[in-house]
């Protein structure tokens, strides 16, 4: 017999601003429950190692579902090819309407890059709901760095350019395995999901002056960013967390994407995290 | 600096793979010297040395020789490992028509990384 891995999947329809939407996720263990959100332009499968790790999964229910047109989730009825964007209103309707929807009650969320960014929204305006928030790579704003038109032009070839780009993020020093397994969930993003993604954290989710009415008190948030990122880098982070009035973990050896790039090392980081909450 | 582009082995055979129809040829300028790269089906077939005086290429890679020296390092450090981490800290200009560039990121990236001593193959 095989080894199976103790992950299950399933699709359900959930209502996100009133509209269906047939959602996949992916679940293992028992206890508090841990939403985690994948990175712009990829899907749950970043956190397989999360899934996968034994002393996780003793104590948390962990939950990771694929946003509407990324991995096995659907587009909405009547899309189009062109017209994805990702806004701050319409990530938080997803959000929640995945928490509402399986019942579950004061969730700890952990977000990575647009995930990272998007637990500041929730901090701030759902303080309440939350057991915990953990931003991976989260920075409060992205001032573009190069011409995101290039990750959808019909004559250039959105998976190899997307990769592309998403391999760079990573470590040098990360196992070249899961560095290739992270950039292969880039190539298989579909036209345009990756730049539509990116209009939310390098436009619209970006946040000002509202970062002062984060509440640490109110719901505890805790940041961690990889040395190599060079999109949301520590320093970024660092200011961040001195404007929360937190502490904040810079990773050594990992990238942008610590979960999936280098599990092994993202999980000696991770394991305390878990542990404070718990 | 970049002439050993040329040397064939077993990582840079991959690499063509990758790149097989692409014809174009683009120059590394480091300030103190430029580097005129020709490109045939995905194979570097010459690396010439400036001084030039009337180069034609399609596009250009700027950046100071410090900051290549850095990016070529076996381990480069955080913002030297990648010519997009490069761009970033505005260490590294592009300039020119950039499609071949962006249609094989990955192929150019790799490809220069290959010069670092004991890079990993992906």
């Amino acid at each position: 017999m095989i080894e199976k891995e103790p992950i299950s999947g399933q699709y359900g329809k959930f209502e996100i601003d009133g509209i269906s939407h047939r959602i996949y996720w992916e679940e293992a263990g028992e206890g508090i429950p841990l939403v985690c959100l994948h990175t712009a332009g990829s899907d749950g499968r970043q956190y397989r190692a999360l899934l996968n790790d034994e002393k996780i999964l003793e104590k948390f229910r962990v939950l990771v579902f694929d946003m509407p047109w990324h991995g096995k989730s659907s587009p909405p009825e009547n899309s189009s090819i062109g017209n994805y964007k990702l806004s701050t209103d319409l990530y938080i309707s997803q959000i929640l309407s995945f928490i509402d929807g399986l019942e579950l009650i004061k969730p700890v969320v952990m977000g990575c890059s647009i995930g990272g960014r998007i637990i500041l929204h929730l901090a701030i305006h759902f303080p309440e709901k939350f057991r915990a928030l953990i931003g991976l790579q989260s920075a409060g704003h992205l001032d573009p760095y190069y011409d995101i038109n290039w990750l959808h032009r019909q004559d250039v070839h959105g998976g190899e350019v997307c990769g592309g780009i998403a391999y760079g993020l990573m470590a040098p020093t990360s196992p070249e395995k899961e560095k290739f397994e992270t950039m292969w969930h880039y190539m298989q993003g579909g036209p345009g999901i990756f730049k539509g993604d990116l209009f939310f954290y390098k436009y619209d989710g970006n946040i000002g002056n509202e970062i002062r009415k984060i509440d640490n008190s109110k719901c505890p948030i805790y940041l961690l960013t990889g040395e190599y990122d060079y999109s949301a880098t520590p320093e970024e982070t660092k200011i961040l967390a001195d404007s929360i009035g937190i502490e904040m973990v810079k990773m050594k050896n990992v990238g942008h994407f610590p979960m999936s790039e280098n599990p092994e090392e993202f999980l000696k980081y991770l394991h305390p995290v878990l542990e404070k909450i718990n | 600096m970049f002439k050993s582009l040329t040397e064939k082995n077993e990582r840079r055979n991959q690499l063509s793979i990758m790149a097989q129809y692409l014809n174009t040829n683009f120059m590394i300028n480091t300030v103190e010297n430029e580097y005129l790269i020709n490109i045939e089906k995905g194979v570097v077939t010459s690396v010439q040395e400036g001084p030039f005086v009337m180069p034609s290429y399609n596009f250009k890679l700027t950046a100071p020789k410090d900051e290549w020296l850095k990016f070529l390092q076996p381990i480069p450090q955080p913002g030297s490992h990648d010519i997009i981490a490069m761009l970033r800290r505005k260490v590294l200009k592009f300039d020119g028509d950039l499609h071949p560039l962006m249609s094989h990121l990955l192929y150019f990236k790799l490809l220069l990384a290959s010069l670092r001593p004991q890079e990993k193959e992906i």
